[in-house]
């Protein structure tokens, strides 16, 4: 079989149904990823099944920890790891095709934020210890190709950060401070909170969970009322070293996919079985954009997805493994 | 005769009455306990053979010595059990302790194992063995007892709020102590494949389904599981033609099967279990983890893993032995063990006795 596809083309197309992608991103998988073509074998599956995308296996992300997950013939251009303290173990994300994970973030991203409107602050402190953080990677990439020049990214320094607002609303922009929640937080104690109103927030998640423990809604509140912004204008990013793609939760604690992206919930006792709306489960993930590594991931995430096909991340499933990807506390 | 021989034979001679084939209260037990799926038939049958062998009269004294045992030790003291409910009739050897020292017994029964126990309570109590106790499936019926020690057996994420609910049903006096016992797992050292062994390794894994901390969760052997794989399968069909598994696995132990056919990890998958050569510590009670190794590692997997840790069991030249505070114990035993086996390494009788035991005179 040729896999002579353009799958930067393919992936992102909107012309092209996401059942048909799955399939092609499947086969390819089922042939040329040795790994996971021994975990398919399993359930009697190989590169001639032809699955609908919900009975596809999702392998268990702690692959990422354990083995080299790439599909055979590429050569990663370069690596993600997952932050952990020392003697954690880390994920390795080997990334073939830089090309494919620009895409993903700038499509997404510039979906909910258009780039004619927006720029970006970046206030990363607690990641600048990761070099391999593919946070920081797709940070660098948005405020690179914001061509106003407007985003940035700031310190805990007051003086500084105010003179980048000042420059992004010059120029008759709209800031969107982008960090790990609790870096926003630190920031409001440091007294960078002065944001034009219209401004708008995207908390990433916790990062170890270094302070007290706080519920979602709690943390919104407190970023709503610390950056003097309606709570409406408070936003989540989902998204981890293991995947391509991210998904955002706008002005409230349900977020959607981008279209090359399906989100399942699935039953931590019986993985194959999709559970029912409102029912609480572990995050299955098809991120198509994974397509060089593994596209079908179970997390050890604890969701719940609505009948509109929202989704909600809840904490992680196990409390023992804390890593710091998205908010990890259990709501109230 | 002393009066603790006393005390012994009447209890002995109870628990000769309450194992006679004819008790109809026991046997209905059995059969309800059966019925109610609690536990499969031959798992019963099996641990009432067990407790007909052990709590012999000369058992029973040769425990008094071991834990030196004093009269009515416990006069007047009560004694608040939480028996766990994974095996039948599991909480035997705390009632046994509690009644040997002359304690008074506040028990909650397993709402899981709610039958058999109450059937020795009920010929205990006839026989005048249970002063001022208690008991019952309901732990809110226990309130307000103000029992002067806790003797609890079960999982270590249940710790927490089983003490929540003692402290705020006041079912301990405030200085009462507690023994809890939280191990889950057990290890197996074998240097042979001889069918005794296999056939003692096999009985010590799969008895009750891999259920109970006297269960081996971990085998160490000098041997690849590849190269004994097969006739290991024999072994454990053979028993399951007999006893079989009664409680089935979540379907996510196959996905564990179909992950480490992936990492390309040596396993044996016996639809209802599964054995695996990983150096992990045991979460699940459907997987036996096979390791390669000698006796220094299972000393290294005994001292990495020894929190949760219940025993470690071998053949004739390392019984006796010790890792540790863990003395070797035989393989052929993890499914029979005497009655002065200790849960979590410590004897029940003597630390009753030392915490709120009267004093010798």
């Amino acid at each position: 079989m040729s896999w002579n596809i353009q799958w930067n083309k393919l992936i992102f197309s909107s012309d092209v149904s996401f059942d048909e992608k799955c399939r092609s991103v499947f086969r390819f998988q089922a042939k040329n990823n040795p790994f996971y073509k021994r975990y398919l074998s399993v359930f009697g599956m190989n590169f001639d099944s032809s699955p609908d995308p919900d009975e596809i296996p999702l392998l268990p992300i702690r692959a990422f920890k354990d083995a080299e997950i790439i599909t055979e013939h590429e050569e990663p251009a370069f690596v993600f790891r997952s932050s952990g303290t020392s003697g954690m173990e880390r994920s390795i994300h080997l990334i073939a095709d830089p090309g494919l994970y620009r895409k993903s973030i700038t499509k997404e991203f510039y979906r909910h934020f258009p780039r004619e409107h927006y720029s970006l602050l970046c206030y990363m402190t607690g990641y600048n210890e990761n070099p391999d953080s593919s946070l920081i990677w797709m940070s660098k990439h948005l405020v690179e190709t914001d061509s106003s020049g407007c985003s940035s990214f700031i310190t805990a320094e007051k003086q500084a950060a105010g003179r980048y607002i000042r420059k992004i609303k010059e120029k008759n922009r709209i800031p969107v401070l982008f960090g790990a929640a609790f870096g926003l937080l630190d920031l409001i104690d440091a007294g960078i909170s002065e944001l034009p109103p219209d401004s708008h927030i995207i908390e990433t998640g916790g990062m170890k969970t270094y302070r007290r423990e706080m519920t979602k809604s709690e943390l919104r509140q407190r970023l709503a009322e610390g950056f003097g912004v309606e709570e409406s204008q408070i936003h989540s990013e989902y998204g981890m070293c293991e995947l391509l793609s991210q998904m955002y939760a706008i002005g409230g604690e349900w977020f959607t996919c981008p279209h090359w992206v399906r989100v399942t919930i699935r039953d931590p006792e019986n993985p194959s079985r999709i559970c029912e709306p409102g029912e609480q489960g572990k995050i299955g993930l098809i991120d198509l954009a994974n397509v060089y590594s593994c596209a079908f991931i179970l997390t050890e995430d604890r969701g719940t997805k609505n009948k509109d096909g929202t989704f909600q991340v809840l904490g992680r499933w196990s409390s023992a493994d804390l890593r710091g990807c998205n908010f990890l506390i259990d709501r109230d | 005769m002393s009066g603790t021989q006393k005390h012994i034979e009447k209890i002995s001679k109870t628990v000769e009455e309450w194992l006679r084939p004819d008790n109809l209260q026991l046997k209905d037990a059995i059969e309800r306990t059966a019925a109610a799926s609690f536990f499969s038939f031959e798992d019963i049958k099996h641990r009432i053979l067990v407790l007909k062998h052990s709590l012999t009269q000369k058992n029973l004294e040769k425990w008094a010595k071991i834990s030196k045992l004093r009269e009515n030790s416990l006069r007047d003291k009560d004694v608040l059990c939480l028996h766990a409910g994974n095996l039948p009739l599991v909480g035997i050897q705390d009632l046994l302790a509690v009644v040997m020292a002359g304690g008074s017994y506040s028990g909650k029964i397993s709402r899981k194992d709610p039958h058999l126990l109450q059937t020795f309570l009920n010929i205990l109590d006839v026989n005048g063995l249970l002063p001022n106790s208690h008991w019952s499936t309901e732990i809110s019926d226990l309130s307000g007892r103000n029992a002067d020690a806790l003797l609890f057996a079960g999982s270590e994420h249940s710790v927490d709020s089983v003490l929540q609910t003692v402290q705020k049903l006041k079912l301990l006096k405030p200085e009462a102590h507690k023994l809890m016992r939280t191990a889950h797992f057990s290890i197996a050292y074998i240097t042979e494949h001889e069918p005794q062994t296999m056939e003692d390794l096999t009985e010590s894994v799969f008895r009750y389904g891999g259920a109970g901390c006297r269960s081996v969760a971990i085998v160490v052997a000098p041997f690849h599981l590849n190269s004994q794989k097969c006739s290991f399968t024999d072994y454990v069909e053979a028993l399951w033609l007999n006893n079989p598994q009664h409680e089935k696995p979540p379907e996510s132990l196959f996905h564990r099967f179909a992950y480490n056919k992936a990492m390309e990890i040596p396993q044996a998958w016996l639809n209802d279990f599964l054995i695996e050569q990983t150096f992990l510590k045991p979460d699940n009670k459907f997987i036996l983890h096979w390791v390669k190794g000698n006796f220094e590692t299972v000393q290294t997997i005994v001292n990495q893993f020894q929190d949760g840790l219940q025993s470690v069991y071998s053949t004739a030249d390392y019984i006796g032995k010790k890792i540790g505070e863990f003395r070797i114990e035989p393989l052929s035993e993890a499914q029979s063990p005497p009655v002065w086996w200790k849960p979590d390494q410590v004897d029940t009788i003597e630390w009753l006795q030392t915490h709120i035991g009267k004093s010798a005179n």
